[in-house]
């Protein structure tokens, strides 16, 4: 039988490339001129011809109004690129899907295979939509089945795969062409895992090339007495050019040279021209204009290793084009004194980890694979095609009547190892253990015994398992959940869960909604590890239109939601209303957002007002780790602030970052906000506690004794590190444990019956409201206690939702 | 007493694995598991608690096994597995468990009661 050929792209912001792995060996594909990357560039000319990879980066500097780069970063936006000659637009996924069919191509070339399947990689923090974007791409590019990891596992599982079993946990250290990710790894018993990882979406080798393009602009302006405007779009053209320069300047001075010459020739500024500008750049400059941002990818990493608790690191697997820089190594080796790992391509490893994956997935890129020639009976085989483990089991069931097979029989190809006879069950099954040879492939010829004790070969005749370091299933990027209509995220599945992941729940409808009314009932799904939902992103909204009702819905109806997430990153999701025997399934699956400039730059004002009561205070109270947010926060403020200059002169991409980045500045004054009202918290922690107390001396159990002790644990911790959001987590927890140990209390749904009936006027729907008070009521005077609480668990789902946090929830008709 | 999830899918009980397993015994009982399942071998779609017979899917072998590779979420799965029984408990006298020899192989000193 063939070698299986297993396919793995890293399909990067700036350069691209492919590996194949054959169960033993992985081997770069390599394009027409020999090279292993192809740069993520695309040109069109006016003829509408498509050239991608080197020949179209050629013209970056030449002609950039018809030739793209870094469209990864807008995957999943509503962004279409121009191409001026061609007078045509391409959707950054159609761009991709050329930079995917370029490779596709090259693979063809060397190995005599169309390859149909594939692993991408993409950064870890890709949300959904993006996820979504990319899968799209390989479609278009004709790939029939793909599947997505997240860079860095990609680049731990290859750099595991070549490493000898490492005890302590080691950092892989990413910084790609646009993203920068930060992953703590260890592996034990060839098992990796990922202990954590962080990172940011918008920090890599293209804002190192923009702050050099930045300190260029600057030159100029001294020399020449040409001011260029990034925010001018008539500048775009120059600003692009200087980019290409300052990217080329930069690679030659993380190699070899000490210091070099940026030569810049006919440079076009509005009406000004610059015929020939000669600029030295020396490596110390390069390392004082790019200190910042070297600076911003450590302090993610020293976040990320005081997270978990790290001291030592065993070593760092770097992986990305910039990590060449000898600064950027230097400030790594002193700020975190571990080793590098050696014999590693930072430039390969992604795509390598990503072939490394396709083999545990099984994902052949053959599509069907070949199987040799098989006549025997058939049978259904189910065994890891890549494992750790170097006795695994093989399963399986026969196909054929039960006096053609009653046992089967595995023997390796190396003739060292042969499995005992498996007899089949009564129903057909029989299950095995395997012995593999370690470190590579090992192919079993499968053989089958009859009643009549012949024995022949069996359909499929072989099977091909992989014997290495391994990981489970693709992890979950970001936590995703429901948004209710208190603004509050109902988490369904935690960042990290094993993909593919499925869950159905319940949640209960806030409003009336009138049968045939033009409006629809909105249930949206957010993504983010924030616990206020217009925090998190929005990914996707089922909408149950009431146009499709049969029947007016009364504020508690019940609704059914299942949430599934498959391998590839891909949301599905689907809302029944059993009281109507209605099923919802279309999400409608969101873009990115996009907001203008102009509204950005109101936020940035907001935020700005905010941060200087913060600082006031800070400086009033001595609080020295706010003031070290607050310079963070003025720091990311004032990148948003010269990304919305970017943005004004057409930089999409720009755009995207000052918007996300935005986000994250809302959440660290909030954080803020949050300690600096910490007398009031650590107060609402004790009367929690108290409270929960005393419920649980009298109602409680054991485990729910044991888990309020581990709250306060958790508690005492986060108040040592001074960490609002995990404290309210807590208190929400507790509140929980109370509730449950309360309403053990013989009187509690009468208690509650009372609370409630001050509200009824206020309730969706006040006279089922007055009715079911009254039914309790009466259910209280007869004694009957079922009876009341029916009455006030319905009313609880009549009680309004404030229209101000309904609006921050994206409109959630749910909770 | 109503048995919480945490005992009802613990992960030790639907890997159908000890609390002392390695991980590579947890991992090979996981896809072997897996498999099974997906050649729909009837004897594996159910498995035994303290709180009754459970469904078993391959969701739930995947949570179980994503459970259990961290050794944090770990230990907690393995104190519920090992849980003794309470004072409550000793002096309540129906016992609910439809397998008694489940709290034994957890190391159980006798059987949950509601």
């Amino acid at each position: 039988m063939d070698r299986p050929l297993y396919l793995g792209i890293d399909l990067g912001t700036t350069n691209s490339a492919a590996c194949v792995f054959d169960g033993e060996q992985l081997q770069s594909v390599r394009g027409s001129g020999g090279e292993t990357l192809t740069p993520s560039v695309v040109r069109i000319d006016a003829r509408g011809n498509i050239v991608v990879g080197t020949r179209a980066h050629r013209f970056l500097q030449k002609d950039p109004e018809n030739t793209r780069a870094e469209f990864k970063r807008l995957m999943g936006s509503k962004n279409p690129q121009r191409f001026a000659a061609a007078n045509l637009e391409k959707t950054p996924e159609e761009l991709a899907a050329q930079i995917l069919m370029s490779l596709q191509k090259d693979v063809e070339a060397q190995l005599g295979v169309k390859p149909e399947r594939a692993v991408i990689a993409v950064p870890a923090l890709f949300e959904l939509p993006q996820i979504k974007a990319t899968s799209e791409a390989a479609r278009l590019a004709g790939f029939t089945r793909i599947e997505t990891i997240q860079e860095p596992v990609a680049s731990a599982l290859a750099s595991g795969w070549s490493a000898e079993e490492c005890r302590g946990a080691w950092l892989v250290y990413d910084l790609g062409g646009g993203t920068f990710d930060a992953s703590l790894l260890e592996t034990q018993e060839g098992l990796l895992r990922i202990i954590g990882h962080d990172g940011d979406n918008f920090l890599g080798g293209r804002d190192f090339d923009l702050a050099i393009v930045d300190w260029l602009i600057a030159r100029i302006a001294e020399t020449a007495g040409i001011k260029i405007e990034r925010s001018n779009p008539a500048h775009a053209s120059a600003v692009a050019k200087l980019k290409v320069c300052a990217e080329e300047a930069k690679i030659e001075l993380s190699r070899t040279a000490s210091e070099t010459s940026i030569v810049i020739e006919a440079l076009k500024v509005g009406s000004s021209e610059l015929d020939l500008l000669e600029q030295p750049l020396s490596r110390t400059d390069l390392e004082a204009i790019t200190a910042p941002l070297i600076e911003r990818s450590v302090k993610v990493c020293e976040r990320l290793l005081r997270a978990h608790g790290i001291k030592q690191l065993e070593r760092i697997v770097l992986v990305g084009g910039p990590t060449m820089m000898p600064a950027v190594r230097a400030r790594l080796e002193q700020s975190l004194g571990a080793p590098f790992g050696s014999g590693l391509d930072p430039m390969l490893l992604v795509s390598q980890g990503a072939a490394l994956f396709a083999a545990t997935a099984a994902l052949d890129a053959r599509g069907a694979a070949p199987t040799a020639a098989a006549t025997g009976p058939r049978v259904w085989l189910q065994y890891p095609a890549m494992t750790p483990d170097t006795s695994p089991y093989v399963v399986g069931r026969a196909l054929e009547p039960a006096d053609k097979v009653q046992a089967l029989r595995f023997t390796r190809n190396d003739e060292q190892w042969q499995s005992e006879w498996f007899t089949l069950e009564t129903d057909g099954s029989f299950a095995g253990m395997l012995s593999l040879k370690r470190r590579g492939a090992s192919t079993f010829r499968v053989e089958t015994k009859a009643a009549d004790e012949s024995v022949t070969g069996a359909n499929p005749s072989e099977i091909t398992i992989v014997h290495g370091v391994s990981i489970g299933e693709p992890p979950l990027a970001r936590t995703i959940g429901v948004a209710r209509a208190d603004n509050a995220v109902a988490v369904y599945f935690e960042r990290g869960a094993p993909l593919p992941i499925r869950k159905s729940f319940t949640l209960k409808t806030v409003e009336n909604v009138s049968a045939g009314a033009d409006y629809a009932l909105r249930v949206p799904i957010v993504q983010g590890d924030f616990p206020f939902a217009h925090l998190c992103r929005l990914v996707g909204v089922i909408q149950i239109p009431s146009s499709s009702l049969k029947a007016t819905l009364p504020a508690g109806s019940l609704v059914e939601l299942t949430l599934e997430v498959d391998r590839g990153g891909a949301l599905s999701a689907k809302a029944c209303l059993p009281a109507q025997n209605l099923v919802f399934d279309h999400v409608e699956q969101l873009l990115a957002p996009q907001t203008s400039p102009e509204k950005m730059a109101e936020l940035v004002h907001e935020l700005a007002q905010r941060a200087a009561t913060l600082r006031g205070n800070a400086f009033r109270d001595g609080q020295r780790s706010a003031l070290v947010t607050l310079s963070d926060f003025e720091a990311t403020i004032e990148s948003v602030r010269r990304d919305l200059d970017a943005a004004r002169g057409g930089d999409q991409d720009a755009a995207e970052k000052a918007r996300r980045s935005l986000i994250d500045c809302d959440g660290m004054l909030g954080d803020l906000e949050a300690a600096n009202a910490w007398p009031e918290l650590s107060a609402r922690v004790y009367e929690a506690h108290t409270r929960t107390m005393y419920w649980l001396e009298r109602h409680g159990t054991d485990p729910e004794r044991r888990a309020l002790a581990q709250a306060m644990e958790t508690v005492e911790r986060s108040m040592r590190a001074r960490n609002p959001r995990e404290i309210e987590r807590q208190l929400k927890q507790m509140s929980s444990i109370r509730v449950t140990a309360y309403l053990r209390d013989p009187q509690a749904w009468e208690w509650e019956l009372e609370s409630i009936a001050d509200r009824v006027q206020d309730s969706t729907d006040p006279i089922k409201a007055q009715n079911l008070l009254r039914r309790g009521r009466a259910a209280q005077a007869a004694g009957n206690r079922r009876d009341v609480e029916k009455a006030v668990r319905e009313l609880w789902t009549l009680l309004p939702a404030q229209s101000d946090e309904r609006s921050l929830s994206y409109n959630s008709g749910v909770r | 007493m109503k048995h919480p999830s945490d005992l009802l899918d613990n992960p030790f009980l639907v890997l159908d694995i000890p609390a002392s397993a390695t991980r590579i015994e947890v991992e090979r009982a996981g896809q072997k598991l897996l498999a099974q399942l997906a050649v729909r071998v009837a004897s594996v779609m159910t498995y035994r608690t303290p709180g009754g017979v459970q469904t078993r899917d391959e969701d739930k072998v995947r949570a179980a096994l994503s459970a259990l590779r961290d050794p944090e979420h770990r230990v907690l799965h393995e104190l519920w597995a090992n849980l003794p029984p309470s004072d409550e408990e000793e002096e309540s006298e129906q016992p609910i468990a439809s397998w008694p020899s489940a709290f034994r192989s957890l190391g159980w000193r006798r059987p949950c009661r509601e």
